[in-house]
């Protein structure tokens, strides 16, 4: 065992080593590093067969509990969450839809025609925005559109749009935490241990809820001279795009709108429908597709394959610390450390999820938290929901701190660089790390008081 | 000048390749495309020259930046994008021009009667021009060449399949320590008009 251990842990560094260099695409380096577990450790050293079918999980796929849960199961933690990745596949398919539309850049314009094109009102406005679309869409497409259509009216309305942009990805961050649907690691840990929508929404939600207000005081306390148009011009608002302008085509604007309804329905129903995350995304997926069916190639095309991809071989890599149960050793190690203490337990999940998700990819990091968190709860007898929302707010606001440690802020400083708003470490982490100490600090305060 | 004529001209740091570019641009008549194109991106861009200036042909930080699919927020490899649609859109208007390194070479391997060169040099004629050029000791002029051509290969290398400095992927390569400046210009210049003549055959 101690050999297929050595070589599981391995495996897992070089892929981190090899996600981090960025030298090979990341989807390559799972992969591969995936398969390396299943023949290294899984097939030549511990020679067994069990352990390769339970990683590559196929037989969940086939099983009535993924479509349709009558309780709130979840997917077995072990090996590759299909139900994560057929999820994200379907809300893809849907964003496209509506993205070809120009569902969000409608939005974004017919919010700032109802602030009159004002900067600070349209500064609080494209916040709230942001986090609320970010409840139920993935925040690379939310801040990909609202940065867009951000710089666009700073150039009309003459004012700075950076601070706009790095609380706009902040804000995307927040609302990503506050559901099972919203951020990445939330699909994972959602799916993996059974919460529903409504487990996410009273939990991480309320703590969402909570920081938001405050972070949207701390922005505008910070940003409040910076959002001030140029030498106090006055700008002719009636030159300025309507939302009207933004919508591609009318019939498919109606379609993708309504599929997005349906789509937030089901998943906010769900816990009581019984329909599973993997049953929606594929319905949502299968309407997308026969209503735009004159697009429907393109739409395929446009699927993030690669994301998907480095899904799987992620789940496999992780599947060979579980199944040799490096995960439970780091599990009893936590436990010893904190000595059974909850309040400790709690702190060291939150702040070691937050300090990782800042500094690496906070994907990897919650899929291998996920199987941690259920051997600590079995073994030091912990409600395992605790851990969880400490896990998942760990994860989804410490990325937040840096321009690296979330998907958003990657895309989001990107463009805004492409454009000509070149935003460094020192400009991001300034604006970026307190407001990040202050919702993690909310949130270990709020699961203190509520929990412990 | 009827046809397009393109020259990109990869150089080793020292080995005055910058210099003989300029020269076989003024000889040819044609535009000369180096660091100054960053005036036209940044007009483009709406951005200060000196915020660009310090990304400019430099790899990027492989710990602090990240890629998401098409994204990159490393700013090295987003101004390195925004000159390669830059060189592009060069070659597709017709325009003839010389432009050195910015892995232009490999930008633009699908242009048709493009040519590359590569301009090395001895390691003590390199350390001696740097040393003059720059006021330094030679302890500090080797320490510049060295780190200059470490980026400068990094940078390639990320942008390009082929290694930088490979004989195999220039059409030419010439070590300018030798005939100095004006005997590699005529060398080169010869080169370009026995291409050109056998282009027209």
């Amino acid at each position: 065992m101690i050999a297929a251990q050595i070589l599981a842990v391995t495996i897992f560094i070089v892929m981190f080593v090899l996600i981090v260099l960025d030298k090979i695409e990341r989807h390559y380096v799972t992969l591969g590093c995936g398969f390396l577990t299943i023949a290294g450790v899984f097939g030549i050293i511990m020679r067994d067969t069990h352990a390769i079918l339970e990683t590559l999980n196929l037989h969940s796929i086939f099983t009535l509990g993924f479509w349709y849960a009558s309780g709130s199961e979840g997917e077995s933690t072990a090996g590759i969450n299909w139900a994560t990745i057929i999820f994200i596949a379907g809300m893809m398919i849907m964003v496209e839809g509506m993205a070809k539309a120009g569902f969000f850049r409608w939005l974004c314009m017919l919010l700032a025609k109802l602030v009159n094109y004002k900067p600070v009102p349209l500064f609080v406005a494209f916040m709230v925005m942001s986090a609320g679309l970010a409840m139920f869409i993935d925040s690379i497409t939310v801040i990909l559109f609202l940065v867009a259509v951000t710089i666009e009216l700073a150039k009309l309305l003459k004012f700075n749009p950076i601070p706009m942009i790095l609380s706009e990805i902040f804000c995307a961050n927040l609302g990503g935490s506050a559901t099972m649907c919203g951020d990445p690691p939330n699909i994972i840990i959602g799916t993996s241990l059974g919460y529903s929508f409504g487990d996410f929404i009273t939990n991480t939600g309320v703590m969402a809820g909570i920081s938001l207000i405050l972070v949207v005081f701390y922005f505008l306390l910070v940003f409040h001279k910076d959002l001030k148009t140029k030498d106090g011009e006055r700008v002719d608002i009636s030159k300025m795009p309507t939302p009207r302008e933004a919508i591609l085509d009318k019939r498919e604007f109606a379609i993708s709108s309504v599929i997005f309804a349906c789509a937030v329905i089901l998943l906010v129903t769900h816990e009581y429908t019984g329909l599973t995350v993997a049953f929606i995304g594929t319905s949502i997926a299968i309407v997308t597709l026969l209503t735009s069916w004159k697009y429907a190639v393109e739409l395929l095309k446009k699927v993030d394959y690669k994301t998907l991809l480095f899904f799987i071989g992620l789940f496999m890599v992780v599947g060979g610390l579980e199944q040799t149960n490096i995960l439970e050793m780091i599990a009893g190690f936590i436990g010893k450390v904190s000595g059974d203490n909850l309040y400790i337990m709690v702190a060291i999940i939150l702040w070691i999820s937050a300090v990782a998700s800042a500094l690496v990819d906070n994907i990897p990091f919650a899929a291998t938290m996920v199987p941690v968190i259920k051997s600590l709860s079995a073994a030091q007898g912990v409600d395992l929901s605790v851990l969880t929302w400490a896990l998942s707010m760990g994860t989804d606001i410490g990325g937040s701190a840096t321009p690296i440690g979330a998907s958003a802020n990657v895309v989001g400083t990107s463009v805004a660089a492409k454009n000509g708003y070149v935003i460094g470490w020192g400009k991001y982490c300034k604006a970026a790390v307190p407001a990040t100490l202050i919702v993690i600090t909310v949130s270990m305060l709020f699961i203190f008081a509520r929990y412990c | 000048m009827s046809e397009q004529l393109i020259i990109t001209l990869s150089r080793e740091f020292g080995s005055a390749g910058h210099e003989i570019a300029e020269k076989i641009a003024k000889d040819l008549g044609v535009k000369f495309y180096d660091r100054s194109m960053l005036d036209e991106i940044a007009g483009q861009m709406d951005v200060n020259i000196e915020v660009l200036e310090k990304y400019d042909e430099k790899p990027r930080n492989r710990i602090l930046s990240r890629r998401v699919g098409k994204y990159s927020n490393s700013m090295e490899e987003i101004l390195a994008e925004t000159q390669f649609d830059f060189i592009r859109e060069k070659a597709e208007s017709g325009e003839s021009f010389v432009i050195v390194g910015r892995c232009s070479e490999t930008v633009l391997q699908d242009v048709k009667g493009m040519i590359s060169i590569f301009v090395n040099g001895d390691r003590e004629c390199k350390v001696k021009r740097v040393m003059e050029k720059y006021d330094l000791s030679r302890e500090d002029a080797f320490k510049k060449m060295e780190r200059h051509d470490f980026k400068r290969k990094r940078y390639h290398n990320r942008h390009s399949e082929h290694k930088w400095g490979d004989s195999r992927f220039y059409d030419i390569c010439i070590n300018s320590s030798p005939l100095g400046v004006s005997g590699t210009v005529k060398v080169l210049e010869n080169y370009i008009q026995e291409r050109r003549t056998a282009c027209q055959k």
